[in-house]
């Protein structure tokens, strides 16, 4: 555990020298993200200008929301979108033969040595937004709650990610995913909706199966609902059926796997 | 002068040459190039009807900003339909890999130019996109309710048809040209990927395709008016729909054009300036 902290700090300290070297890059990945946050907000501030309630959520309630999303966005930009970006690539160049003779997780190795330093300050930005939509909100939410929603969307950037591999370990054998990435970015839109909003076996899949109405809607369900638990531990059950999912086909991968670079 | 402008000018033959093999390429990644429409377009659908629902069934009200409940299905239906046939290629990066692959050094030495080339290019991406949207608009009809086809197809008259195909194509143009200056920018930056992806969150957001532009704040429809996004989409789909007059439709046309202009001389002024400080090896 130690040797992985040790290498993890390793990987920041690198991410963050590389990231002041390409100065234009940083400053425009801060601005998109300024630009996504805003046009999320103002998404929902259009809605609610024609609605008082949404999936059974005030306006209140949905900004906290979307703050939520912005918050598992920033998560996942910074710690792990870089690394699935270049993951297809490395397995079709040949690359992961170096990350495979190492003497650590191919897996951890591949997902977090890349730290996006440019999207650690939107994290910031994002929990600054929250701290606002927390504080705006008309009644007492309570530090337990408000500490379990935090630790909820941990889990469901984990779990974004744990998806997104899903989409992205095919490339094993298939050896392209660009239509399985389009694909999951237009399912992950989903879950920048309140799932309430979905009814019957659409549902039913958002909240198992394609879990993109675990990954943000149902944290803010354990804030404002009556079982806080409850959606607790249906956010636990689906990460971890995810990660023994993930892990598993990973390891089919890397046996069909056969370098291309020697 | 003349000289001076057929410069700037690209054959009809060589520009059809480039559109065909853009088309053929297009077409050859059959999984990606279908997957990825099909899936998009079903998801947002989705996604708009389940949201939709929601705040009609919440509300109370039978008409939100001049639209029903079909009206408004209506609405994204052809918003997503006139994206894919604006917007032809989902992720537009083929400029600034050419800067920073080098390969924008074979071109200069080709006796044609750079930037209608590589419209060429873009409007190749045209063809595969109609023969998508017919097979979607044939799905839509086959399994809508028959007098929700039949309102649509109403309010679709020549003049409608008319007024939608001019602004659609002024809207593709519009599309490319406001790509060229922000890919042009890679000539100085090391990665631009972040602009254009931030210029299709403002597109996707003051263009109508997040949510009709009629639903916005008075104040906020007198600003996106001056901005060109709104005539990427918001008003291909409401000449499309039937809810423009022709006097409207001539105002929206010249002011895309306008804008079509500014764009045009913004980014040869950028791609004049990157040019000079250019350095590529090998062609």
């Amino acid at each position: 555990m130690a040797r992985y902290l040790r290498l993890y700090a390793a990987f920041l300290r690198f991410s963050f020298s590389r990231a002041f070297e390409f100065r234009f890059d940083f400053y425009f990945r801060v601005a998109m993200d300024v630009i996504f946050y805003a046009v999320s907000l103002g998404f929902f501030h259009v809605l609610y200008r024609h609605t008082s309630n949404l999936g059974g959520w005030t306006e209140a309630q949905a900004y906290i929301f979307v703050s939520g999303f912005l918050m598992v966005d920033a998560i996942h930009m910074t710690f792990f979108s870089n690394n699935q970006w270049w993951l297809p690539i490395f397995i079709n160049r040949g690359d992961l033969d170096y990350h495979l003779t190492r003497p650590v997780s191919s897996l951890f190795m591949l997902s977090l040595r890349e730290f996006a330093a440019n999207s650690f300050l939107n994290l910031v930005l994002a929990a600054g937004l929250m701290a606002w939509a927390i504080g705006r909100y008309p009644e007492p939410l309570g530090a337990g709650r408000i500490a379990l929603f935090a630790t909820l969307l941990v889990a469901g950037a984990v779990l974004r990610y744990l998806v997104r591999m899903c989409f992205i370990i095919p490339v094993f054998w298939l050896h392209s995913n660009n239509g399985l990435n389009e694909i999951n970015w237009s399912l992950d839109e989903l879950s920048d909706r309140p799932h309430q909003i979905f009814y019957g076996a659409t549902r039913l899949a958002l909240l198992t199966v394609l879990p993109f109405g675990v990954i943000v809607s149902v944290p803010a369900h354990a804030l404002f609902g009556a079982a806080p638990w409850t959606s607790a531990l249906h956010v636990a059950a689906v990460v971890v059926g995810y990660f023994v999912v993930v892990v598993a086909w990973w390891q089919m991968g890397l046996r069909a796997y056969s370098s291309a670079s020697s | 002068m003349i000289r001076a402008m057929r410069q700037h000018l690209i054959r009809p033959r060589l520009f059809w040459q480039v559109l065909s093999v853009e088309t053929r390429k297009l077409m050859a990644y059959r999984f990606d190039f279908w997957a990825t429409t099909v899936v998009s377009f079903a998801v947002n659908l989705g996604i708009a009807y389940a949201l939709w629902r929601a705040i009609f069934d919440a509300s109370g009200q039978e008409e939100i900003g001049g639209f029903d409940f079909v009206a408004m299905m209506r609405y994204y239906v052809t918003v997503l339909i006139v994206r894919r046939l604006v917007r032809v290629h989902e992720r537009q990066r083929g400029l600034s890999a050419d800067i920073y692959e080098g390969t924008l050094t074979r071109y200069r030495l080709y006796p044609t130019p750079y930037l209608p080339m590589k419209y060429a290019e873009h409007l190749g991406g045209l063809l595969p996109a109609v023969v998508q949207v017919v097979v979607l608009i044939a799905a839509v009809l086959l399994v809508a309710p028959g007098d929700v086809v039949a309102r649509a197809l109403a309010a679709l008259t020549p003049g409608a048809l008319v007024m939608g195909l001019g602004a659609i194509a002024v809207a593709n143009l519009l599309s490319y040209l406001l790509i060229v200056p922000i890919q042009g920018i890679a000539f100085w930056a090391d990665n631009v990927w972040a602009l254009d992806t931030m210029m299709r969150f403002l597109a996707s957001f003051f263009g109508g395709i997040l949510v009709p532009l009629a639903l916005f704040p008075d104040a906020a429809r007198a600003v996106v008016q001056w901005l060109p996004f709104a005539y990427l989409y918001d008003l291909p789909v409401r000449a499309v729909t039937g809810q423009l007059g022709w006097s409207e439709w001539a105002l929206g046309m010249l002011a895309g054009s306008g804008w079509c202009v500014a764009l045009a001389l913004i980014g040869s002024w950028v791609w004049h300036r990157g040019d000079r400080i250019y350095t590529g090896v090998g062609i």
